[in-house]
This record gives C-alpha cells, structure tokens and sequence, in this order.
C-alpha cells in the first residue's frame, strides 16, 4: 500500500469523522480501555455496537469510509446506497477499530465487511443489499424507514417527459 | 463482465481449483446438495500471489433455500463454511438461489473490482 493512497485514506477517515459530526472521540480510543474486544466497554462490546446500530436508521460497517471506501465490496454499498440518494447514514469504518471490527461479527454472527443495519436491524452485506436494489426491496425498506429512494423521483422524471 | 463463473473453478462439480476450493465445493455440496454449484477463487484478482485462495465467491443452487430470505440463505452457507471463514477464507461472494429462480434466471453479476482493503 503506497504512502499516498495512506495518506489519502487517512484524509477520508477525517472527512468522514467531520460528515457524522462528532465532536467527539475516534472510536479507536475506546479500545485502549483495557480488556479485549469482548471487554466491558470496549468498543466491540455489545451494548458499544448496539449503540452504534441504533444511532441512525442506516447504519453501515464497512472498510474506509463513503468518501473513500477501501474495499470492493464496501464500495459497492456506498455505491448503492448513493443511488438510491441516501448520502446521510452512519458509516463506521472497521479498519480504524480492530475491537469493532471482531465486535461487529460477533454481534451480528457474520463473518465479513461490509454489513448494513436498517433501523438497528442487520440486514446483511454487499451481495444482499445489491439484490434488495435489483428487486425493488430496497425502495421499500427505505419506505418504511421514512427514506424516500431517489429513484423513485427518477422514475417519476421519466414519466413527465 | 464475467459471463458464466466457471473458468477459473475449472467446472461445476469436482475438477480443478486448490485444496481451499476444492473443500468448499465438498462442504457446500454436503451441506445444501445443490443442484448447481460454482466455486470462483478471486484471490488472484485482489493482489494475492497465485493460489492464495483468501478470496472465494460461490453460487448455489439449492431447494434448501426455498421459503428462506436471503439472510437465512447466506447464513446457511455460512454454516457450512464456517471453520474455513475462521480461518483463511478473507472474503466470500455468495449467490444463493432455488432452483426455480436460477431456471428463470441463469446469471450471476460480476464480483466488485478490489480497492486494496483486503491487504489490511
């Protein structure tokens, strides 16, 4: 990994620590507080995850973040999900957090990144979330989440002209 | 855009491909008795030397999957493959449908490019 896509992900990580506008903590301090990533507290904890989960109707653990994904597959989410016009979601990138990168697994008893949680639910990964988008579930679990998919504005473009 | 995804597995059934595929071609087969299988080692195409085997994507044709949500689905094949998923398999591309829904569509989408982030 060359110096300068480090350094570009390390922009990114900022950029997407400025997007969900905490003032606060990086994730990653949370695991200097002793234990693993089951301990009390630890970011990979469960009520640490739980939290997360719940922060915002969509939730998504994935490797870089939606300004610079670093996996194919975590980008391929980003992608969907932009298509649809969501752009304001929870992204938590597991590469910063070793502890949430275990405790995310745990959590959800998947093996890998990316994973998509709608209203605190786990809903699965990239391959799942590209199905829900083929088959028009997508639209309809954004519905229920009071997310109005741009597509659906697409659509009605089409039919004005 | 990958047409069917059996080159690099060298077919369906049994054949070629390294120990890793050849194992879960076996667990996924005892598992879910596919009517159709593919097992497409990707490691290559995400910066591994060759016969890395840390990157599998895999279709599976199966009745098992019938009335289930995809979740379910790709927890199953989870299941079968979970020592492997443990251990050195980093990454895993799933397509799970019944043998209805590969009948009335025979296709599968191409594997998303790599961005670097397995080498992490």
């Amino acid at each position: 990994m060359s110096a300068a896509v480090r350094a570009g992900w390390r922009i990114g990580a900022v950029a997407a620590a400025a997007l969900r506008g905490r003032a606060g903590r990086p994730l990653s301090q949370a695991a200097g507080e002793g234990g693993g990533a089951e301990g009390v507290g630890g970011s990979g904890s469960r009520e640490a995850v739980e939290r997360l989960v719940r922060e915002h109707p969509v939730v998504v653990f994935m490797k870089g973040s939606p300004a610079q994904p670093l996996c194919g597959f975590s980008n391929a989410v980003v992608q969907i999900l932009r298509l649809h016009g969501v752009e304001d979601y929870r992204a938590h990138d597991v590469l910063q957090d070793p502890d949430l990168r275990q405790g995310i697994k745990n959590y959800s008893n998947w093996p890998t990144i990316p994973q998509v949680y709608l209203n605190g639910e786990f809903v699965g990964g990239c391959d799942i979330l590209l199905q829900m988008h083929q088959n028009g579930d997508l639209v309809e679990e954004l519905k229920k989440l009071g997310i109005r998919s741009a597509l659906l504005d697409a659509e009605k473009d089409q039919e004005k002209k | 855009m990958r047409g069917a995804l059996l080159a690099a597995a060298g077919g369906a059934m049994g054949g070629a491909g390294g120990p890793l595929a050849r194992t879960i071609r076996a667990k996924l087969t005892a598992a879910l008795q596919p009517t159709h299988l593919e097992v497409r080692d990707d490691s290559p195409r995400h910066g591994g030397p060759p016969g890395a085997e840390t990157h599998f994507g895999v279709l599976v044709v199966s009745g098992r999957f019938a009335g289930l949500p995809l979740l379910q689905r790709h927890r199953l094949v989870h299941e079968a493959l979970r020592a492997e998923l443990a251990g050195p398999l980093h990454a895993l591309q799933v397509i799970a449908r019944t043998p209805q829904q590969w009948q009335s569509d025979p296709r599968a989408p191409p594997a998303p490019p790599c961005l670097g982030g397995s080498k992490r």
